[in-house]
């Protein structure tokens, strides 16, 4: 009598279960995202690439995020959460490296592997899987090295170079400008936002009016930066680069507006993290930065980015 | 469907049992009915992930994720209680977060680190009390969303905007040590201390609430301002202290989120002012004032925390969180709404 009612609990719990989409924690994988993949097609990517390579490695990949890129604190409660579930791996994308630190530590002390990706946490030993975006702000500079004359005035907008981020692309940028003999004579910050990369602009515009090249460290200070250009009647004489291939981005790039933008390849992000947790889940060994490469989009490819 | 035909024909057969459910039932339901709504929601979790919800390290995972919360939550109530609204405290817990945190990587010795935030929280409460009172704001509202400006401001200005990291063991104790119980089958019992100092912080405004003229005259002053200013009550001072309690709680938040997650950054406590709101209204306190009560809002604190905590280990969307969340207030205050309809008709 006592197994028959237990039968029939778990048989509505497995129901009631399967009506909210849970599957058994038994070898799961967890993917945590700065973001929702929904809305933002930089996390959706990710998402694909670590649900499809789950299936096709056979392992059950959970994806989360908390409701915005902000929201710390959802983020480290759903990793404690899904460590008292006990999730077998876990990928992630720390919204605050720092603060995320405690709980990854927790992890790493339950024998549960961790990999980053997309941000480096700063949990020592763990594998950072990601754009290496000094490379990538490179590839950027040498387009504009093969479009712009030699000697010729460019200006580099720099994200926040505080961040990591921010400094490897205006590094990367910096040195393959030089590399190439082009006169660099504005590195201001636009703070990774449209409307302060539109005031940089308008500034640098004022006082180097000959300048031919500009490359922007995100696309929306980019597309801000077209704006000042377009205002000041200067745009088919700047060849302007961009970062993230987002899909407005893209959409200026079509247009004839922005000359080409980096793209990250997130899709590997979330399949190699996927790749990479499981040989920690099986004893395996990995290099400390796997990088997931960068694609440079012209008007030849971008209606991919759209 | 009977509840309701009794109360439309307001009944003459069914008197004696009105008149039961006004005097027995509804006063116990309006203290205890939140403690019944907790086990509901429980029992729900606990059949979803039977395996998982009730473990120690589950539900000491729930205490964690609620403790800043519950701190907000409790000065928050103070403030509604005398029908004003304090929207500046998830700023203020960034405020006390980074000044803690920059003075850390300044240098400053661990004592002091440890009293910052939460006299960063006093200073920014009793500016807000000073200018509700003193400036003679038309609303709290207007006063406290300046102030939730300001405060983000000045978090973002001292710290340049960038997260501070590593804090020595005596500035994280309140916001992630544990203490070591024992072990039971094989798992380690660990009593997290923020739990602690939650039922201790609710139990003291427990005490101050109920059991003391302070508390009374705060009930009074949301019941009715005029009438607690002719029996003698200075109002004005009361609300800054009122004020100045609640961004003290917001501090102490800030020291328990610093501690929990071993740094300051700038973005914490973004949007907590509406959660800490939330399970005030949920906990069942009146934005008119004067109602509500400690054990209420402990138990909207935990009916939150056991909401996010169990669609988490369901891997439900964190959208689905906020929807449920926005959904569990309105239907809170429908209910109460229901229950004083119950309770007034003749």
């Amino acid at each position: 009598m006592k197994n028959f009612f237990g039968a029939i609990t778990v048989i509505a719990a497995g129901f009631l279960a399967g009506v909210v989409s849970v599957a058994s924690a038994a070898d799961t994988i967890v993917v945590s995202m700065k973001g929702p993949g929904a809305g933002n097609p930089f996390w959706a990517a990710v998402q694909r690439g670590a649900e499809e390579k789950g299936k096709e490695l056979g392992v059950n990949v959970v994806v989360l995020a908390p409701p915005t890129e902000s929201d710390v604190a959802a983020q480290i409660s759903q990793i404690e959460d899904q460590l008292a579930k006990g999730v077998k791996g876990i990928v992630i994308a720390p919204t605050d490296p720092n603060a995320l630190a405690p709980v990854i530590d927790e992890a790493i002390a339950d024998g549960v592997p961790v990999v980053f990706i997309d941000t480096k946490g700063t949990n020592a030993g763990v594998t950072y899987i990601g754009t290496d975006n000094q490379a990538g702000a490179a590839l950027a500079a040498k387009h504009i090295c093969d479009n712009v004359a030699k000697g010729s005035d460019v200006a580099i907008l720099q994200g926040i170079v505080t961040q990591s981020t921010g400094k490897a692309r205006a590094d990367g940028s910096h040195e393959g400008l030089m590399a190439c003999g082009l006169n660099i004579v504005a590195e201001q910050t636009g703070e990774w936002d449209r409307a302060k990369g539109l005031a940089v602009m308008e500034n640098i515009i004022t006082a180097n009016p000959n300048i031919k090249a500009v490359f922007a460290s995100n696309d929306n200070m980019g597309l801000g930066a077209i704006e000042a250009l377009k205002s000041a009647n200067m745009l088919d004489q700047v060849f302007l680069v961009g970062f993230d291939a987002n899909p407005d981005a893209a959409e200026s790039v079509l247009a004839g507006e922005m000359a080409a933008t980096v793209a990250q390849n997130p899709y590997n992000m979330g399949a190699i993290g996927v790749e990479s947790v499981l040989t920690l889940m099986k004893g395996g060994k990995l290099a400390p930065v796997i990088d997931t490469g960068t694609v440079l989009v012209d008007k030849a490819i971008a209606a991919d980015y759209k | 469907m009977t509840a309701s035909s009794d109360l439309e024909n307001g009944g003459l057969p069914e008197q004696a049992d009105t008149d039961g459910i006004r005097t027995r039932l509804l006063p116990f339901m309006d203290r205890f009915g939140i403690l019944l709504v907790i086990v509901l929601i429980g029992l729900v979790m606990w059949f979803l992930q039977p395996d998982v919800f009730f473990t120690w390290r589950n539900i000491t995972n729930i205490f964690k994720q609620t403790a800043a919360n519950g701190m907000l939550s409790i000065g928050m109530f103070i403030v509604i209680l005398t029908a004003g609204i304090d929207l500046s405290v998830g700023s203020v817990l960034a405020l006390g977060m980074m000044t803690l945190a920059v003075a850390n990587a300044g240098g400053m010795p661990w004592p002091i680190v440890l009293v910052l935030s939460p006299l960063m929280g006093i200073a920014a409460g009793f500016i807000n009390g000073v200018g509700i009172t003193k400036l003679r704001m038309p609303h709290p509202f207007i006063m406290t969303l300046g102030m939730l400006f300001i405060a983000r401001g000045l978090a973002n200005l001292i710290s340049g905007g960038v997260p501070y990291s590593g804090l020595p063991d005596p500035v994280r104790f309140l916001g992630s040590a544990r203490i070591y119980l024992g072990e039971l089958d094989g798992t380690r019992l660990n009593l997290p201390v923020v739990f602690l100092a939650t039922i201790v912080v609710y139990f003291v405004f427990w005490i101050l609430l109920e059991h003391t003229v302070f508390g009374r005259r705060i009930y009074a002053i949301g019941g009715n301002p005029q009438a607690a200013r002719v029996s003698g009550i200075n109002v004005d001072r009361m609300l800054v202290a009122v004020y100045t309690i609640c961004g003290f709680m917001a501090g102490i938040a800030g020291l328990v989120m610093a501690g929990r997650t071993n740094s300051g950054f700038p973005n914490a406590g973004q949007g907590m002012e509406l959660e800490a709101i939330a399970a005030v209204i949920i906990g069942g306190a009146s934005f008119f004032g004067g109602r509500g009560h400690v054990l209420g809002i402990f138990g909207g604190v935990i009916i939150m925390g056991l909401i996010k905590n169990g669609l988490n280990l369901n891997d439900v969307s964190s959208f689905w969180q906020q929807i449920l969340i926005g959904a569990i207030i309105i239907l809170a205050v429908f209910i109460d709404v229901l229950r004083r309809d119950l309770g007034t008709r003749h």
